[in-house]
């Protein structure tokens, strides 16, 4: 930013409100940098380089006006900047189903993407917090996965029989995936691999409702405990989306570029701002 | 245009005559200009121009006389020992001379330049004619040896420079011209032999014969371009009336064409993109006059009057309009670029030619940024203008197009408090949050340093942007591998963007 003396000499037409508050913000921690600056190009510049040709092909006869082959314009590809994906893609709409569908509702805990900002506070709540198993014991606090139901069970297993017959959540519905991956997640989470496949096998594991209904701690490998996955609106759009996201992310996906990975104490995701869902009371 | 005429002739003639298909013209033409871009990164590009007798139509190699050897050696026997008939003979000479493998025998001939020189100084007026078209064809060769063995004809050449013939000085300027490259000794010749008066004083005196001109102003250019040019030939050509007249041809004549402007153009693209200090050429109206051509140019364009060619004007007068302008104190820049028409003019160029030319609608955007860096003005008019929403809009073109639209987008924000909350209503935030999101680093850094400059500007902008779910971008780029990136985004959420939260819950309370 500039110096304060040179913000003086610089104040014809410029806002004297605007320069308070540029100044005001220069701190030493101010990382911003940018000043307008005019650009000097010399004659060998690279940016001159195509038109020193046209200009040179004209001065040897070969112009021609009509462009035979057209330039190609290029435009800017989009990547996900969540440090240890490297999915780029060449539109922002598919961006935006990559990270809805695989970023947005991470739990802090345990790493798993859920489908939707309910299903990521039920799992929370289910799966992280202590406070819920107590309260557990006395009251009825399994919720029901569907919006607007509102009943609540004693168990996961009452739910997971209210959902069946209410709700007509089909029995014999199989997550497959999740169910071979199971075992080797724990293991495979530290390992340096590539990246977008770590990220799909989160997803994998987390569809949210068979997660949340079987109730286990994130550190138990799931046992013998069938997948008695239930198909639900939710799971649908997970799957949908999952295969979106499996498209859509690059054929050759590279290799994270930097080791920075976020800290098991962060997490993103719909209302988590500068707060730590699941987790109550202070961060170290 | 004589050349442009030519060339699509020429096209057309060989594709027609030969039976060579467009293809195999394509395919040349791709290949040559590879061979010109390899020559531009060693620093060697370098290009002649032959004239073509009035006869002919191309430049065809390909003769019907046997390759050289003989035919110089008897040519030259004849020439020095006959009478009459020597124009006959130096007429059947230049053609053969068009051969390169004739140009170097000529040359390895003991005395074959004195006889010529002699014949150029001779009191035969055709005889000199046909001399300097000799000298013409050897000037052109490629082989850089044959230029330094002209030299003894340089002082003649010169002297013709303010001769009556139209055609014979024409010849002199293109085989000075052709000569300039090829060797430092060549241009220290000329320079001693005063060929930057002699060229100041052509246009001067010729300034109606267009043809002259651009003759002229191209022989100038192939001095200009010279790798030792800064230290040696600018200052020298800085000092001379060169530059006033170089200025005084620049508008382009209906009938004649663009040719003669564009060849002064890229002298004075020479001129001020070798010095740091371009005062003088300030002084004289270069900014205001350039300026003024583009806006006419950029108005023809856009009416759809884009004469061909003419794209090879805009090119140059960009880069001095872009270049000059770091000369150009704040203060005085109102004063220097009258034409108020100019951010109209240049933004309307980057759209016509964004998918033909993107390299030039590269050059212009980069014009735009020296435009609005350091004047207010500029700013406002690129807003009341309502030049920005358009601008916006380029944001998707990579290479150096959108890293270049968000400086001046930048520049904007970096004035005053008002520009931001203008910006904001034109949908600028929106862009951002797509940006933010692009693979480009120096994108998503930019972006970064504009967003500062609008949520410190006002509280309105940054309410909007964290209605615009602009939060959840930042707090992705606190964990990004690059440091400028966490840096930025956790100084802005931090110190700016926290106050504006709409749910703060005492679960989601942020640790003190």
């Amino acid at each position: 930013m500039l110096q304060p003396e040179a913000l003086q000499l610089r104040t014809e037409g410029r806002d004297e409100q605007q320069e308070r508050r540029l100044s005001e913000s220069e701190d030493g921690n101010n990382p911003f940098s940018f000043t307008p600056q005019i650009i000097r190009l010399h004659k060998d510049h690279e940016l001159f380089e195509d038109g020193d040709i046209h200009r040179h092909m004209y001065l040897q006869d070969l112009y021609i006006s009509e462009a035979e082959d057209k330039p190609a314009l290029s435009v800017s590809e989009f990547a996900c900047h969540i440090s240890g994906c490297s999915a780029v893609f060449s539109a922002l709409e598919e961006y935006e189903h990559h990270y809805n569908a695989l970023h947005r509702h991470v739990c802090c805990s345990c790493r798993r993407s859920l489908p939707s900002a309910r299903l990521l506070d039920i799992h929370i709540q289910e799966w992280h917090d202590s406070l819920f198993t107590i309260l557990a014991q006395k009251q009825d606090m399994y919720q029901c996965l569907v919006e607007g139901c509102g009943q609540t069970f004693r168990t996961n297993k009452h739910r997971k029989d209210h959902l069946i017959r209410i709700h007509k959540y089909p029995p014999d519905f199989r997550f497959d995936k999740t169910k071979k991956e199971r075992g080797r997640r724990e293991t495979k989470r530290r390992e340096q691999k590539d990246a977008a496949m770590e990220v799909v096998d989160d997803v994998c594991e987390s569809e949210g409702v068979c997660e949340v209904m079987c109730n286990s701690p994130s550190d138990e490998p799931e046992g013998g405990e069938s997948m008695e996955t239930h198909e639900c609106e939710e799971k649908a759009s997970t799957e949908d989306v999952l295969a979106a996201a499996q498209d859509t992310e690059s054929t050759a996906p590279r290799k994270p570029q930097y080791s920075y990975r976020i800290p098991n104490t962060v997490c993103f995701g719909h209302g988590s701002v500068r707060g730590f869902r699941g987790r109550r009371g202070r961060r170290k | 245009m004589w050349r442009l005429n030519k060339a699509r002739h020429k096209a057309r003639h060989k594709a027609g005559q030969q039976g060579g298909n467009l293809d195999e013209l394509r395919l040349k033409r791709r290949e040559n200009e590879r061979a010109l871009r390899q020559a531009r990164r060693d620093r060697q590009l370098v290009s002649k121009r032959l004239l073509l007798n009035e006869d002919e139509e191309q430049p065809d190699v390909s003769m019907d006389t046997a390759p050289g050897g003989h035919d110089i050696v008897s040519l030259l026997h004849k020439l020095q020992h006959t009478g009459t008939e020597k124009e006959a003979h130096l007429k059947a000479l230049s053609k053969v001379l068009r051969d390169p493998a004739a140009q170097l025998t000529f040359i390895k001939h003991e005395n074959s330049m004195h006889l010529l020189v002699g014949l150029l100084t001779g009191s035969n007026a055709q005889c000199r004619l046909q001399a300097v078209r000799c000298l013409h064809e050897l000037s052109h060769s490629s082989h850089t040896n044959v230029a330094p063995a002209c030299l003894p004809a340089t002082p003649y050449l010169l002297t013709y420079l303010s001769g009556p013939s139209t055609k014979f000085t024409e010849l002199c300027l293109y085989t000075l011209g052709n000569m300039c490259p090829d060797s430092n000794v060549v241009r220290e010749k000329l320079l001693a032999q005063g060929i930057i008066p002699a060229l100041a004083s052509c246009i001067e005196n010729q300034r109606h014969t267009l043809a002259v001109v651009e003759a002229a102003a191209f022989t100038l250019s192939q001095l200009l371009q010279a790798r030792d040019a800064p230290e040696k030939i600018i200052p020298i050509v800085l000092k001379s009336t060169l530059p006033s007249r170089l200025l005084s041809v620049l508008t382009p004549d209906p009938q004649f064409g663009l040719a003669p402007a564009i060849e002064c153009a890229w002298c004075l693209h020479y001129l001020i993109c070798s010095t740091d200090d371009n005062k003088e050429l300030l002084a004289q109206g270069a900014l205001s006059q350039c300026s003024s051509l583009l806006v006419s140019l950029g108005g023809a364009v856009t009416e759809g009057n884009k004469e061909d060619g003419i794209e090879l004007l805009i090119w140059p007068l960009l880069r001095c309009v872009g270049n000059i302008l770091s000369s150009c104190p704040e203060e005085d820049l109102n004063a220097q670029l009258t034409d108020a028409h100019l951010p109209a003019s240049l933004c309307a160029l980057v759209q016509a030619y964004l998918h033909t030319l993107p390299a030039l609608a590269r050059e212009t955007v980069w014009v735009l940024n020296n435009l609005t860096a350091h004047s207010t003005e500029f700013c406002s008019a690129l807003l009341t203008l309502n030049l920005v929403p358009g601008l916006i809009q380029l944001l998707p073109f990579s290479q150096g197009i959108n890293t270049m639209i968000l400086r001046i987008l930048a520049n904007i924000a970096h004035k005053k408090k008002e520009f931001c909350v203008q910006l904001m209503q034109l949908g600028l935030l929106s862009a951002l949050c797509a940006t933010l999101k692009m693979a480009d680093q120096e994108m998503v850094i930019q972006s970064l340093d504009i967003l500062f400059m609008m949520t410190v500007s006002s509280p309105v902008v940054a309410e909007e942007f964290v209605r615009q779910d602009g939060l959840s971008l930042l707090e992705v780029l606190q964990y990004n591998g690059a440091a400028e990136m966490r840096q930025r985004s956790t100084y802005l959420l931090e110190k700016h963007l926290l106050s504006y939260q709409q749910h703060i819950t005492v679960d989601n309370m942020p640790d003190p």
